[in-house]
């Protein structure tokens, strides 16, 4: 059993915590970082309040024309310029989720993935904790899934092999 | 542009997901790790009906997770290991989109003090 995945990266940045604490809670800020190179945040609402919504909309030019990415979620806990836990699922336009059905996963598969970022003060430096939490192991759909996955990887490994 | 091909990747990674999130289709999957198969072969252990089966696997050949050879008559289909291990190797994927943002949110944000120190003096 692998687990809940998750992806966890510390930076530390030349920059006082304000600075970087809007980084994640300013749209405008936010826009400016988040998308991948030769991509455009065209949308970026973001209520930064515990139960607050975030709509993200990402826009980037591929081989075969324009692709459209929304992104939407919820902020969970907010510790001004400390800690800010917010999820993400994939959405529409409209910001509905879009269902497991709808992406073609079985009913009930872990649809969410949790962001957690930690901050800390260190003078003209702010170090960074990202933590981006993936399939968790104990979600109904996500036993199966994992397991699905621990199976895959087994038989990669066999083919590898 | 590492960052946009990262984000392609995780489309693409979408797409292996839904191609796998369904038991007949891992267990066609299953079936063909152990070597080719026709499209007979891979229906056999199955109460479905031939083009049901055809359907799967046409999922799993968009997916890029199987191959189908056009040289014999029957198609044999043979899987495909490169998008499995991409699946295994999601955590990675996203550490590279991260670490991508990151870099920019660094450059950013040190624009952004240079332009601040400029104005104070």
């Amino acid at each position: 059993m692998t687990g809940t995945k998750n992806v966890q990266i510390e930076r530390t940045f030349d920059a006082p915590i304000d600075l970087i604490w809007s980084m994640w809670t300013e749209a405008e800020h936010f826009a400016n970082w988040y998308g991948p190179m030769g991509a455009k945040i065209p949308k970026a609402e973001m209520d930064v309040t515990v139960g607050g919504r975030r709509h993200i909309g990402m826009e980037m030019e591929t081989p075969n024309g324009k692709m459209q990415m929304f992104f939407i979620g919820e902020y969970r806990e907010i510790d001004p310029k400390t800690r800010l836990v917010y999820t993400e699922a994939m959405g529409d336009a409209d910001g509905n989720a879009m269902t497991a059905e709808q992406m073609g996963m079985p009913a009930g598969a872990p649809m969410e993935t949790s962001v957690v970022v930690e901050l800390e003060d260190l003078g003209n430096q702010t170090k960074m904790v990202m933590t981006h939490i993936g399939v968790p192991a104990d979600s109904p759909g996500g036993q199966g899934w994992t397991m699905a996955i621990d199976k895959l990887e087994a038989r990669i490994a066999e083919l590898k092999g | 542009m590492a960052a946009a091909s990262a984000v392609l990747d995780d489309a693409r990674l979408d797409e292996t997901f839904a191609a796998l999130a369904n038991s007949t289709r891992r267990a066609i999957l299953a079936h063909l790790a152990h070597g080719e198969a026709t499209v007979n072969d891979l229906a056999e252990p199955f109460d479905m009906t031939l083009p049901a089966i055809s359907k799967h696997i046409k999922v799993l050949e968009q997916a890029g997770l199987v191959t189908r050879s056009r040289r014999a008559q029957f198609r044999p289909c043979t899987i495909a290991a490169a998008p499995l291990a991409e699946v295994a190797d999601w955590t990675d994927q996203y550490r590279h989109i991260w670490e991508d943002r990151f870099d920019r949110m660094d450059e950013y944000v040190q624009n952004l003090q240079n332009t601040q120190d400029k104005k104070e003096t």
